[in-house]
């Protein structure tokens, strides 16, 4: 659960009789990544003739989907029944061929007929915009001492054609409009008509090219071109009434063979990605460690002779190149996303996930904390996430409802139920409801040290957590002299010790505490601001990288102190960037009390009415600025101390595509 | 005010975060001291980028694979702020982010012209595939098919139903006719910046009056660009020139782009519009190589005016569409350094190009 699910190298050695039975298990279950087996000793020559056939196959797997569509059959689901795992590719062609063939015939006169329409109709929209001209056509297309032009323009470019022709005398008349072409007429002196033909030309001015056949005005044309279109539209309708026909008919054998085609050029396209030998084939990948024994026992079964050897991979250690699957635990699922968003995490690297789900509601509840509002949003991201209340946020709706969970119980530790605390809640109902723990709005120092606190405490197991995966990663450079290493984080603690020794009116309880301890915080800080100083020197020198110091001592020399500066500001930042926290929370009750002197004293209707109106703004753009803040302090503050992510996705061999996680 | 804060926050949250990630000058100056190819590499893995060329075997460690491994992060920038963007927003950076559909688009063009490559060489759609940007599923191009379909015609034909149909059929009548690409990628650029100013124009209060200005610059740098080029390499007509550049942007008015066409000094007008460019007549007098001296001029003014958008209320698109120019500016310098190191240009004939250096 805290780290991505376990994985195991597999590599299986396969007699070439036993391919298909073996890679029919691999791409129907769903378990294996596949990698390349590409890699030195493996003749991949046995590959082409895969990649031929997988080829083919996905050849025909086009024709039968343009089959379907264009017959309007949808795919459907894989067929329960199993089939052949690669069948004969000139059996399944023929079949093709010949439902193809009468699919063709039909489809075919049905594509004459629409394009047919399609310039009938073209030439009817040409045509229109002249039908009150009394005129023959042909007239219009020559003239002896006139330069003409009657065409189609983007309307775009309509304006931009007018700015060109400025400095020259024409004629330009718009005939019809829409938004996306205009049908113009150009004319002008037949001694400006190289000039007229550029800018017509260079404003995409197509001109008009209607058939020769096309005689008389173009009220006549168009009187027989609208007949031409009834007759072709009749053509049409019953040409798709056949098509139906024969969806009708070839329904069930297209899906099962689209279905049959498309596993075997999965199959095919996974065999083109093993290494073959003399007689056998090498595949690697990987397979959760959860599903190996299923797996295995299953090729056992398909194949006697072949070899398994199963590599488990260790989180230890840089593992980039092993596919990340993570625990798909629905309730966990909103938090994963966040994750996700930000990064996916490594093979190895702790999954921050359960992590989030804790603080994420926490720091949310302590920002918004309303018994009253947290119950409504609580019982709102239940609806959301069952999908009876707006639909389309169905994915935050677990995490609205953690969120709201959350600020009903630091509601009830507040003392505030929507937006009533104190006075207000006895004037109002009758009776006391005291704060189980705090009031933010009367402590508010109190509450923005305890919120830094929290911060101390975040931050300090982000430094934690990041050693942890320094060391797991053996990561050893990082480890000491990284920015969120042992170095940085006893510097951190140094820091927050000096700080505490200091003799201030407001310093963090923490902060205090640890001033109190026996420890040199002066003499380790000194020590270790030297090694943040001149880190990159010491994580060069573990590493083995040279030169020690890139561009040039005098360069170094103005950037080491800056970025001993550049951390010492981001421990104070990400510090007290966590006092928002606690002023969330006092926030929360000011803008209530901001909404009772809106209300008035009388608790009459509009006293209601406002304080209704109230909560539902207090909850819809507090909420969400809550929500933003407690993201920002988790991406920014909290994630960056120890995760990196950039991780691989597993994506096994399958015939339908995997869902994704979170 | 307040839609703007609660539309914005989260995206600026993470725009911010992600702002913090780009290279510094300093980085960069780093990357270009590298002496070969290999060392850049080493270098580039221990930046952010470094994530991104993990995945690579030494072997695939090419200039191509590089870049377009690289390009990866601009992709996810994008699919981070797209996804995180109001509403209302979105059409805009959406429209942003075609700019390098119609860039794959051009190159396949391109590739389909150029033709099929020679006997035993990798396929056409292997060479193409490399140079494509990776837009993954928010492109509508189906790219693939389109390079094996073998003729432009055919390509253009699998384009129907997309937003490109419209613009691409009224240019195919002169690509039929002059058989040339020229016709339909200016019919593409002219359309992707349309549409890109107006939706730059659709949105209200401060969203657009910072889109307009981060927008504008943009197409500033473009249209002027294409007017000066299309004066001095091309020789086209007065007509033509206006016909092919766009009469709107933030600096450039469209009497200067008239100007510029109806033959006016090039310098004169490029100096009354950014003063602080002095040696444009230098940059003319040698066309070849001063115009990309003079875009990499013009580019610098984009990045202050990128800059200059994080100053004061964050509450506004200004900050995605900055952040993601200036993470496009950083992968275009980065391009510029593989290439010069990978063909062992020497310094003085690159570095002049390089914006980020060029702030320190």
């Amino acid at each position: 659960m805290f780290f991505p699910r376990a994985m195991t190298e597999i590599e299986l050695v396969v007699p070439s009789k036993d391919l298909l039975a073996v890679t029919k298990i691999l791409s129907r279950r769903g378990v294996f990544h596949q990698a390349d087996s590409n890699y030195p000793g493996v003749d991949t020559g046995a590959a082409n003739t895969w990649q031929e056939t997988a080829a083919a196959y996905a050849a025909l797997e086009r024709r039968l989907q343009l089959m379907m569509q264009t017959l309007g059959i949808e795919e459907g689901q894989p067929p329960s029944a199993e089939f052949e795992a690669v069948p004969e590719i000139e059996t399944v062609r023929s079949a093709v061929d010949e439902i193809e063939a009468e699919v063709k015939r039909v489809s075919d006169q049905l594509s004459a007929e629409k394009k047919r329409l399609e310039q009938l109709q073209s030439d009817l929209r040409q045509l229109e915009p002249l039908a009150g001209v009394d005129a023959d056509i042909g007239s219009l297309r020559g003239s002896g001492y006139l330069f003409s032009m009657l065409g189609q323009i983007p309307t775009a470019n309509v304006d931009r054609l007018k700015t060109s022709l400025a400095r020259v005398p024409h004629v330009f008349l718009i005939l019809r409009s829409d938004s996306q072409k205009s049908v113009v007429w150009l004319t002008g002196s037949k001694n400006n008509a190289d000039v007229l033909d550029r800018a017509a030309r260079s404003a995409y001015l197509n001109p008009i090219a209607l058939p020769t056949e096309y005689r008389g005005t173009p009220e006549k044309i168009i009187k027989n071109i609208h007949e031409a279109i009834q007759t072709t539209q009749q053509k049409i309708s019953e040409l798709n009434g056949e098509l139906k026909k024969l969806a009708e008919a070839r329904r069930e054998r297209l899906q099962r063979l689209l279905w049959e085609v498309h596993a075997s050029r999965v199959t095919a396209d996974a065999i083109v990605r093993f290494g073959q030998l003399k007689h056998t084939y090498v595949i690697v990948g990987w397979v959760p460690t959860d599903d190996l024994e299923v797996l295995t026992q299953r090729l056992k079964q398909a194949s006697k002779e072949i070899l398994i050897q199963t590599v488990p991979i260790s989180r230890a250690g840089h593992n980039q190149h092993v596919p990340v699957a993570l625990f798909n635990n629905k309730w966990l699922k909103p938090f994963q996303m966040l994750v996700n968003t930000y990064a996916r995490p490594r093979y190895g690297e702790l999954d921050p996930t359960i992590l989030m789900a804790f603080t994420f509601p926490l720091l949310y509840g302590a920002m918004f904390g309303d018994l009253g509002q947290g119950l409504v949003l609580f019982i709102m991201g239940l609806l959301m996430h069952n999908g009876k209340f707006l639909k389309s946020m169905k994915s935050l709706g677990l995490l609205i409802a953690y969120c709201g969970a959350s600020a009903a119980i630091f509601g009830a530790l507040y003392g505030s139920v929507f937006g009533f605390e104190g006075e207000h809640f006895y004037h109002t109902f009758g009776f006391e409801f005291h704060p189980l723990w705090i009031s933010p709005l009367h402590e508010i120092l109190k509450v923005a040290l305890l919120a830094i606190d929290a911060g101390i405490v975040l931050l300090s197991l982000g430094f934690l957590l990041g050693i942890f995966n320094h060391i797991r990663s053996r990561d050893w450079a990082h480890l000491t002299f990284g920015h969120n290493g042992i170095v940085a984080f006893v510097l951190y603690l140094s820091f927050l010790g000096i700080l505490g020794r200091l003799d201030l009116p407001v310093i963090p309880n923490l902060a205090r505490a640890l001033g109190t301890l026996p420890v040199p915080f002066t003499a380790l800080g000194i020590v270790t601001g030297l090694g943040i100083m001149f880190s990159e020197v010491f994580r060069n020198l573990i590493e083995g990288h040279r030169p020690l110091i890139e561009g040039g001592i005098a360069t170094y020399a103005i950037q080491a102190p800056m970025e001993l500066f550049e951390v010492i500001i981001s421990f104070l930042s990400n510090t007290f960037s966590y006092v928002r926290v606690g002023a969330f929370a006092v926030a929360h009750g000011g803008l209530s009390l901001a909404i009772f002197s809106l209300a008035g004293e009388e608790h009459d209707l509009g006293f209601w009415l406002t304080i209704i109106i109230g909560n539902l703004f207090i909850i819809g753009f507090e909420g969400l600025i809550v929500g933003i803040q407690t993201m920002r302090l988790h991406y920014y503050e909290f994630l960056g101390k120890f995760f990196t992510g950039g991780g691989m996705r597993f994506e096994p061999l399958t015939l339908t595509p995997s869902s994704e996680e979170g | 005010m307040a839609s703007g804060v609660s539309g914005y926050a989260a995206l600026n949250a993470r725009v911010r975060a992600m702002y913090s990630s780009l290279l510094s000058p300093q980085d960069m100056l780093r990357l270009s001291e590298a002496t070969d190819f290999p060392s850049l590499i080493a270098l580039l893995k221990s930046t952010i980028y470094g994530s991104y060329l993990e995945n690579l075997k030494e072997k695939e460690l090419t200039p191509r694979r590089v870049l377009l491994q690289i390009k990866g992060r601009l992709a996810d920038a994008y699919f981070s702020v797209i996804h995180m963007a109001p509403g209302h927003a979105r059409p805009l950076l959406m429209q942003l982010y075609r700019y390098y559909e119609v860039g794959n688009l051009k190159a396949i063009l391109r590739a389909i012209v150029t033709g099929p490559v020679a006997e035993g060489e990798s396929s056409l759609w292997d060479q193409v595939s490399d140079v494509l940007f990776p837009m993954g599923s928010m492109s509508v191009l189906p790219a693939r098919a389109m390079v094996e379909a073998g003729s432009v015609a055919a390509a253009v034909e699998l384009l129907r139903g997309t937003r490109y149909e419209e613009t691409l059929s009224f240019a195919m009548k002169r690509y039929s006719a002059e058989q040339n690409l020229f016709p339909l990628e200016v019919a593409l650029d002219l359309n992707y910046w349309r549409q890109l100013w107006r939706e730059a124009k659709r949105l209200s209060g401060l969203d657009r009056e910072y889109a307009t200005r981060v927008i504008g610059s943009l197409l500033d740098m473009n249209n002027l660009m294409w007017a000066i080029r299309y004066r001095v390499y091309h020789q086209l007509s007065e007509e033509e020139l206006i016909n092919y550049t766009l009469p709107f942007g933030y600096r450039v008015k469209d009497d200067d782009i008239r100007a510029i066409a109806a033959g006016a000094d090039i310098a004169a007008v490029v100096g009354r519009i950014y003063p602080a460019i002095t040696d444009i007549n230098e940059l003319l007098a040698d066309p070849h190589r001063g115009l990309p001296l003079l875009e990499a001029r013009l580019n610098r003014y984009l990045v202050k005016q990128c800059f200059a958008t994080f100053t004061g209320n964050p509450f506004h698109i200004g900050i995605p569409l900055a952040f993601l120019i200036l993470t496009n500016l950083e992968i275009e310098d980065l391009t510029i350094l593989i290439e010069a190191r990978s063909s062992q240009l020497p310094d003085e004939k690159f570095r002049p190009f390089l914006l980020k250096t060029a702030m320190l």
